[in-house]
């Protein structure tokens, strides 16, 4: 893409793309650090990713006040103004991302795997596997402009969905079989729903990274899958 | 189903249910120099369609094309056919007095006559129709209601136009536009040398004459072109590049050369 005449405009909207690519960042490494903390039942991890929630948030205040500050001086068009609306959204959602993250790491001291079989775990342990390839691969296709990506990126959400509805019944199974592990499997689903919420926004932001390299939308409906419904009420 | 331009690649998105003016393989000369390509693009009818583009790409020419201005200077020629109607505004037998009270048109300065401000209305009106002094007051009182200033100049109509501030006296010549009972109004640059409430103004006259006008608006201010019109031709080095609703040139142009432009990424 050539270089806007006025290089301050470049260097405006690069300012938001930097904040996008470190709000991804830190998104993957909130993700990665909840889910390690709670299957490590490491609370000082657990403590990091609650206080990396806040520099979430600072960052989303000020790409929002930077992209609210370049549309009143700049009044962008085109693809510059789908990059700041865009960014806007996608930020709303990487911020929200990290508030999921949060919720599970703050869950670390109530789940007392320590007590419980590990296996217990080990399906929200892969299912956090996939939550987190979605993360990161949707910051580094928009960083690297791929739309095709980002559209297959998208329709893999399908697969954190049919995962979701998997760790829900094993965990009811666990439940039932032993009313000991009742606490800490409802810990458990709250975290697996916690991590198909993140799949959903990591929709969400292939959607409107796609919308802004390619100015059209992608078609609403997406395959969809959450069978817990049913079965019994999704946490 | 609305019919849908097909007949040039750039122009295949506007849907135009009933065209005013049709343009069709459009060139326009100054002397040997060839100012407008092959130009080809249907305007509906009340509805505004807004000219973009950098200085010198035609789109005032185009404009002065609709009423046969450059008609006034030698040695400039336009071939093709702009329709009106369906008739061929630059047919030779088109009476072009006629034609100019059917399209007229508000240039970038203000052009008030040195005459009293219900002068500058009814001067133009005598030219074409003999009204009683009556009929003149009223047809006077409604071009001014009409461009939003009566309000403003009710009470010194035997004032002159030049008494006027620049945001006044545009709309004082929209006025004498408006009075003549035209179809058709060509606006080249008219907000341009205006503060932003007088520009506001003139925008929201622009909107509610749509109503009632075909109207053509050249702007060089691209928010303005994106707030008042429904459909946008981005204009360059004579060709035009795209025509199409205008949400779609400001938010997802087709042609690079369009967002390259709307951008501020051009040259």
């Amino acid at each position: 893409m050539a270089e806007h005449t006025v290089a301050a405009f470049d260097e405006d909207l690069g300012q938001i793309s930097r904040l996008i690519s470190d709000m991804g960042d830190l998104a993957g490494t909130m993700v990665g650090g909840a889910t390690k903390a709670l299957l490590n039942s490491d609370n000082a991890l657990g403590q990091r990713v609650v206080s990396d929630d806040a520099i979430m948030d600072a960052r989303q205040r000020e790409l929002d006040d930077r992209a609210i500050t370049l549309i009143a001086k700049r009044q962008p068009m085109a693809d510059d103004l789908r990059h700041v609306v865009g960014s806007i959204r996608m930020a709303g959602d990487l911020e929200r991302i990290g508030d999921l993250a949060k919720n599970i790491a703050k869950r670390v001291g109530s789940v007392g795997l320590t007590a419980t079989p590990r296996d217990l775990s080990h399906s929200i342990d892969s299912m956090a596997q996939l939550v987190l390839i979605q993360v990161q691969g949707v910051v580094e296709e928009y960083a690297a402009g791929d739309a095709a990506a980002l559209a297959k990126l998208r329709n893999d959400d399908e697969r954190i969905d049919v995962k979701y509805t998997s760790v829900f019944r094993e965990l009811l199974t666990y439940m039932m079989e032993d009313p000991r592990n009742i606490t800490a499997c409802t810990h458990l689903l709250f975290c697996a729903k916690n991590l198909e919420r993140i799949g959903d926004h990591v929709t969400n932001i292939a959607e409107n990274a796609y919308y802004v390299l390619t100015g059209t939308q992608l078609p609403a409906n997406r395959p969809k899958q959450d069978e817990t419904a049913m079965s019994a009420p999704a946490a | 189903m609305k019919p849908m331009l097909s007949t040039e690649l750039n122009t295949p998105e506007v849907a135009v249910d009933k065209a005013k003016i049709e343009v069709k393989n459009l060139n326009f000369y100054y002397g040997q120099s060839k100012a407008l390509k092959d130009i080809s693009l249907s305007l509906p009818e009340r509805s505004v369609t807004a000219f973009i583009g950098p200085s010198g790409c035609g789109k005032s020419t185009l404009l002065r094309v609709f009423n046969r201005i450059y008609e006034l200077y030698p040695k400039q020629s336009a071939d093709g056919q702009v329709l009106l109607d369906g008739q061929n505004i630059l047919d030779r037998s088109q009476d072009l007095n006629l034609l100019r009270t059917k399209i007229g048109m508000v240039f970038q300065k203000p052009t008030p006559f040195p005459m009293s401000i219900y002068e500058n209305i009814a001067f133009g009106v005598r030219l074409y129709e003999k009204i009683s002094k009556s009929e003149m007051d009223g047809r006077v009182e409604q071009a001014l209601k009409r461009a939003a200033l009566w309000t403003e100049v009710k009470d010194k109509l035997n004032a002159s136009g030049l008494s006027l501030s620049g945001g006044q006296q545009q709309r004082l010549c929209i006025a004498r536009t408006v009075a003549v009972k035209p179809e058709v109004i060509l606006l080249d640059e008219p907000a341009s040398a205006l503060d932003p409430l007088s520009t506001a103004k003139i925008e929201e006259l622009i909107d509610e004459l749509q109503a009632d006008y075909t109207i053509v608006i050249v702007t060089h201010n691209m928010q303005q072109a994106a707030r008042v019109s429904r459909q946008t031709a981005f204009m360059y080095l004579g060709e035009l590049v795209e025509f199409d609703k205008t949400e779609k040139i400001f938010t997802s142009p087709r042609e690079k050369r369009t967002q390259d432009y709307i951008t501020g990424r051009f040259g």
